[in-house]
């Protein structure tokens, strides 16, 4: 059976899509595309599924996006230790540069769906066992070379190389084999089905580069711009890929990127209009941008959360009610209100956001109920204990939430002693290494991605220590599953586990908060991933000047 | 972050080959209106301004939380950087915290702190910089090159080493301002002793079989303290503001308490309308730091005038 | 006297280098006592274990210790800074590209605030109990007293984007001619002016007050000597050596200590690429930029003791 996804409500095929896109190419709005297509209902479906998060091109003609113009823009952190190779992204402005200079065989759309890009159409001829990827004739790569099946095939197996220090060993794992079967046809053989993987191949880790490339400092990907300059720590000059193979795009002549740490540096430069895009704002800036008339606040809930890790596997977080206590103890409105000034949304004690289609709406959520928590406080034999929990500058808000918590927990009797540990080092040293501590996880691509990575029993960064293995069966289960419907009930079923079970405490959502200038073109579209459209805007935006 | 690759500040008062000078003259008494001696009613009100205002500070640190309206930690407005109103003095912060609270207790670490880690990098600076120069020539050199590593350790890696090795806590913190700050103090000193040593009455009391400590105490301490007590001033000002650089650091003074540096640093946004969150401890800060060293200069002045 | 300097000069510089062997000792130690290592560091918040452990024996950080030192040392001995673990590039390299940036904010730094800061210290001494000695007084208080990044915060919202007279970035590859240049320096230096001009004022001031105090400024007045001239010629050669230390020493902290100006204004300098590599725990740059830093330091100081040792011909002999 060859794999097809049509009918799936949320799916649009790599057929689909790309003839949706050859038609967009052809001069047409996407609405008007997909219409052609007669496929109104694929519209409407995603759009009631990714609430307040589509509504922007399904309700609107786009505006006609300009050609030229030069931007620069400030990422919040930035190192000498920044590199070219896209395996070692670390932080928003890598994976910006990734999507700038490379391409990936799969792009995302507005939907987190994978959307052909240097692939031109993928299928897999049973569950996501076997996959074949076609590739795009006539691909350059920046030096002039042509695209070929040895360059994926060095691209992704490298990661498996330890001495490559890749971020995302533990997702390419999975792939047991890449041949090419053609000149332009690949097949990916996965140690276990997985449907996912045209999703996964689209991660800014996983962009394609030229066979055997070891310097990464040229940046010589397909991408849509060229690498003019890059000085580590410093800046990074983008100047257009005047062959690139999709047609009209980019829109900007150069892109300048350069990393601004300190916020109110960051707000300063946007302001000033020494910057014309800045990331990670906190709240209270945002609504100082939003005061003037020359610059927007965008902010987009892609499922970053901060989480409260209660180790099940230590004292005090093994006794379960001390666990429910805890989760009880979340002012959540106040979290979100007092901490995030409102960018933010509530979230269940589970790491599924609502803009994700797995996300099960069903579960009751759970409010601040100090009397509930103290009782169980007492059933715990934790009631008038001193707890101590660790803060740090590396999981963001964790001091605000630490702080509140610490007020609310007063409340049922707990008293909690705050932690502050450098944000040096914190993800090697303390992260999970505490009885109670934060964690910090940006969004994922996909929830599977997400559940393995974080809550299989196996997981590498299982948070709490919590173990569950019908858990683990339905995880598994979920990569191979073909019927949406069951799918979706067994993404349910996991979410309600976590949100009973596991020692995690997820209070809110964080949302991505970006500042730009009024001029900057094409910012409605929403690539719920990460800041600056999913790191994918490069491509996306356009100035109007 | 106030990442303080130690910043060495000297202020090497007077020469002392000068300085016996004077000593010298006094006896001969040359009738001369000294200008210390026509400076006396300035004198006067700069101490008598300096001691109010460090008093003050040294009372509200002291006595200050058991005045402050609200927890230090309580959220209690929705409002925030909110401006000044009965409810809030002062205003609230960046979550809507009240700011005279958060003073009233952040002063007492800030005044605490620093005046110990001030004290304490001047007295080791100082007594190594004296006893070195009446040590072998070979310990001097050695103490030296301990010293002079120990200024050019960042010590944003000093700090960071520290809380991983020992943990935290406010102990710790004075610790590594100490060892930060002490090396300049020492190198002031030593300077000035050195010079203080080639002079004949140190000889003298040298030849005269003095102990060590009785030349560094008697001899060579009684014309220097002017400079020690003024660098101790300007020691005391970076201390202020290395507190709250460490306190990021996860060294010493932990959340939801903060110091005066953290509580201007962690509401360094309202700056652009002007909030009072901002403004009110830099400007504790700034009372604090000029009240100290107007006491300290009146200080030493006021020594100077008394030798005449 | 004419043999003594150069023997002087040379026995400084070799105990200079012994200091900076010392450093580079201590710098070493606790790079390995800082919990996490260069290869955890690049891996960041999600590594394996076998991940983390098989980028160590890339990296040549499963050799001992001791091992790893003796071989930048050896390195560093023959001018081979090494390679940064954490990014790759020669050492050399990532120095190359941003010392200049540094040399010239603290050349820019050093030529304004110096001579400002004496003439400062000079008024205040001169017309010292006055109204101008009080006024500086409190200015020089005030100025030291503000916290650096509150100053350059309020700098940037007035100028940058209130006024929008300059830019809130100090970019230096964008320098096309002098309005430029002025436009881009005006603020990180006007920074770092207020803390080195507060500081070496009021040691200039208390050097020279002790000088003014002393016996023989008195039978100079006594004498007739305007006051000008008590000042410029009897007072000012006296306070040459302790002047000359203050100066050293603020100065000293314009390479390693400028951090916080390099951050607001994103101003690539030699602090920052020393902040980082102790983040990234890579050892060959820490080093590298330690060695400047305390090389910097010692040789402003030796400066500084020539000129004491120059006005108190007494410490030659030690």
């Amino acid at each position: 059976m060859t794999h097809n996804k049509q009918g799936d409500d949320g799916f649009v095929s790599p057929e689909q899509s790309l003839q949706v896109y050859r038609a967009m190419q052809a001069g047409l709005s996407r609405r008007q595309a997909l219409k052609m297509l007669g496929a109104a209902g694929i519209v409407a479906a995603g759009s009631g599924m990714w609430p307040g998060l589509s509504r922007g091109w399904a309700a609107q003609a786009q505006p006609e996006p300009k050609r030229g113009g030069r931007i620069r823009m400030a990422a919040h952190s930035s190192s000498s230790s920044e590199s070219l190779d896209p395996a070692k992204g670390s932080t928003a402005i890598d994976y910006v540069r990734a999507y700038t200079f490379y391409n990936g065989l799969t792009r995302f759309n507005e939907q987190l769906e994978p959307q052909p890009a240097l692939a031109e159409t993928f299928e897999s001829s049973d569950n996501g066992d076997r996959w074949v990827f076609t590739l795009r004739p006539e691909v350059t790569f920046h030096d002039g070379k042509s695209l070929t099946p040895q360059d994926v095939i060095y691209s992704i197996m490298r990661h498996k190389d330890p001495g490559v220090g890749s971020k995302v060993l533990s997702m390419v794992e999975q792939i047991g084999s890449i041949k090419a079967l053609d000149d332009r046809r690949i097949e990916f053989n996965l140690t276990s089905p997985n449907i996912e993987l045209p999703s996964i191949l689209a991660i800014s880790h996983l962009v394609i580069v030229p066979d055997g490339t070891t310097d990464f400092s040229k940046g010589i990907g397909t991408g849509p711009f060229k690498c003019q300059e890059f000085s580590p720590g410093v800046r990074s000059v983008a100047v257009r890929n005047e062959s690139y193979w999709r047609e009209g795009y980019p829109h900007l002549d150069a892109i300048e990127m350069v990393g601004i740490s300190d916020e109110s540096a960051r707000v300063n430069a946007l302001l000033s209009g020494d910057v014309q895009m800045i990331n990670n704002l906190t709240g209270r800036n945002a609504d100082r941008i939003k005061q003037g008339d020359g610059h927007r606040v965008k902010a987009t809930n892609s499922g970053n959360y901060t989480d409260l890790i209660m180790r099940v596997d230590q004292q005090p977080g093994s006794r379960p009610e001390f666990v429910e206590a805890m989760k009880y103890l979340f002012d959540r409105e106040q979290i979100k209100h007092v901490a995030l000034r409102g960018y933010g949304e509530i979230a269940n004690d589970q790491p599924i956001a609502p803009s994700s289609p797995y996300y099960f709406d069903g579960l009751p959520q759970r409010e601040y109920d100090p009397e509930r928590a103290a009782a169980l406080l007492k059933k715990a034999g934790v009631s008038g204990a001193r707890v101590p929990i660790v803060v740090s500058p590396a999981a963001n808000y964790s001091e605000e939430m630490g702080q509140l918590l610490q007020q609310s927990a007063a409340q049922a009797g707990l008293n909690i002693n705050l932690n502050r540990v450098p944000g040096d080092g914190y993800w090697s040293n303390h992260w999970m290494k505490h009885p109670l501590g934060f964690g910090n996880i940006n969004a994922r691509p996909t929830a599977n991605i997400l559940l393995s990575q974080f809550f299989a029993s196996k997981a590498p960064w299982n948070e709490s220590g919590w173990k569950n293995e019908q858990f683990d069966q339905l995880l598994v289960a979920s990569r191979s599953e073909p019927d949406v419907a069951k799918r979706k009930q067994m993404y349910a079923d996991m979410q309600t586990m976590i949100h009973n079970e596991s020692g995690i405490g997820i209070p809110v959502f964080l949302s991505d908060v970006e500042g730009y200038d009024a001029r900057i073109g094409g910012m409605d579209q929403t690539i719920p991933l990460g800041s600056f459209m999913g790191y994918m805007c490069a491509e996306n935006i356009w100035w109007n000047a | 972050m106030s990442e303080t690759h130690a910043m060495p500040h000297r202020r090497p008062g007077l020469s002392p080959h000068q300085a016996s000078r004077r000593r010298m003259s006094q006896g001969s008494r040359l009738p001369i209106a000294t200008p210390a001696r026509r400076n006396k009613p300035r004198l006067k009100l700069t101490r008598w301004i300096g001691l109010s205002v460090f008093g003050a500070w040294v009372l509200i640190a002291i006595f200050g939380p058991l005045f402050s309206p609200y927890p230090m930690g309580a959220f209690v407005s929705d409002e925030i950087y909110g401006g000044m109103s009965a409810a809030h003095w002062l205003g609230t912060d960046y979550m809507g915290r009240d700011m005279l609270s958060r003073i009233l207790t952040g002063a007492r670490y800030t005044v605490g702190l620093a005046v110990v880690a001030a004290l304490l990098s001047s007295l080791v600076g100082a007594g190594f910089g004296m006893l070195t120069v009446l040590l072998p020539r070979w310990l001097e050199e050695g103490i030296r090159r301990i010293f002079d590593t120990l200024i050019s350790i960042p010590s944003k890696m000093m700090a960071l080493v520290m809380v991983s090795a020992f943990g935290t806590s406010i102990p710790l913190l004075i610790i590594a301002a100490v060892l930060s700050y002490a090396p300049g103090a020492f190198r002031i000193s030593h300077s000035l002793a050195t010079n203080l040593a080639t002079l004949e009455y140190v000889q003298v009391a040298r030849t005269r079989g003095e102990g060590r400590f009785y030349i560094a105490a008697v001899e060579i301490m009684p014309n220097m303290i002017q400079s020690v007590l003024t660098d101790m001033g300007m020691r005391f000002v970076f201390i202020v503001l290395l507190l709250s650089g460490m306190s990021f650091l996860g060294l010493g003074v932990q959340p939801p308490a903060a110091d005066l540096g953290s509580l201007v640093r962690e509401n360094i946004g309202g700056l652009s309308q002007g909030a009072l969150a901002v403004i009110a401890p830099a400007l504790a800060i700034g009372t604090l730091t000029i009240g100290a060293n107007l006491l300290i200069d009146s200080l030493s002045n006021s020594r100077g005038s008394q030798k005449e | 006297m004419r043999n003594t300097m150069p023997k002087l000069v040379l026995g400084r510089l070799s105990s200079s280098l012994l200091t900076l062997f010392l450093v580079s000792l201590v710098i070493f130690a606790i790079t390995s006592l800082l919990p996490g290592d260069t290869a955890q560091q690049i891996l960041g918040q999600f590594a394996t274990p076998e991940q983390v452990a098989a980028l160590r024996v890339e990296l040549g950080l499963d050799q001992p210790a001791l091992l790893r030192y003796w071989h930048w040392l050896s390195g560093f001995a023959t001018g081979d800074l090494g390679m940064s673990a954490s990014n790759g590039m020669a050492v050399s390299q990532l120095m190359n590209d941003r010392l200049p940036n540094s040399l010239l904010l603290a050349a820019i730094t050093t030529a304004i605030s110096v001579p400002v800061a004496l003439l400062m210290g000079l008024v205040a001494a001169m017309r010292r109990g006055g109204n101008v000695d009080r006024v500086l007084n409190i200015v020089t208080l005030s100025m030291v007293a503000v916290p650096e990044f509150l100053v350059a915060t309020i700098a940037v919202l007035i100028f940058a984007v209130h006024l929008g007279w300059l830019p809130a970035l100090s970019y230096v590859s964008t320098v096309d001619n002098l309005g430029d240049f002025v436009r881009i320096y005006a603020m990180p230096v006007l920074t770092l002016c207020c803390v080195l001009i507060a500081q070496m004022a009021r040691m200039t001031r208390a050097a020279l007050i002790d000088q003014l105090d002393s016996a023989y400024i008195e039978m100079a007045r006594l004498k007739g000597v305007p006051p000008m001239r008590r000042v410029l010629r009897h007072a000012l050669p006296n306070a040459v050596g302790p002047i000359a230390n203050a100066v050293a020493l603020s100065l000293s902290y314009l390479l390693g200590g400028v951090i916080i100006v390099e951050t607001i204004f994103n101003y690539p300098g030699i602090a920052s690429l020393m902040v980082d590599a102790v983040s990234n725990r890579d050892l060959a740059l820490v080093q590298a930029c330690a060695m400047l830093f305390c090389g910097a330091y010692l040789i402003l100081v030796m400066v500084a003791d020539l000129c004491a040792i120059l006005s108190n011909p007494r410490l030659r002999n030690r």
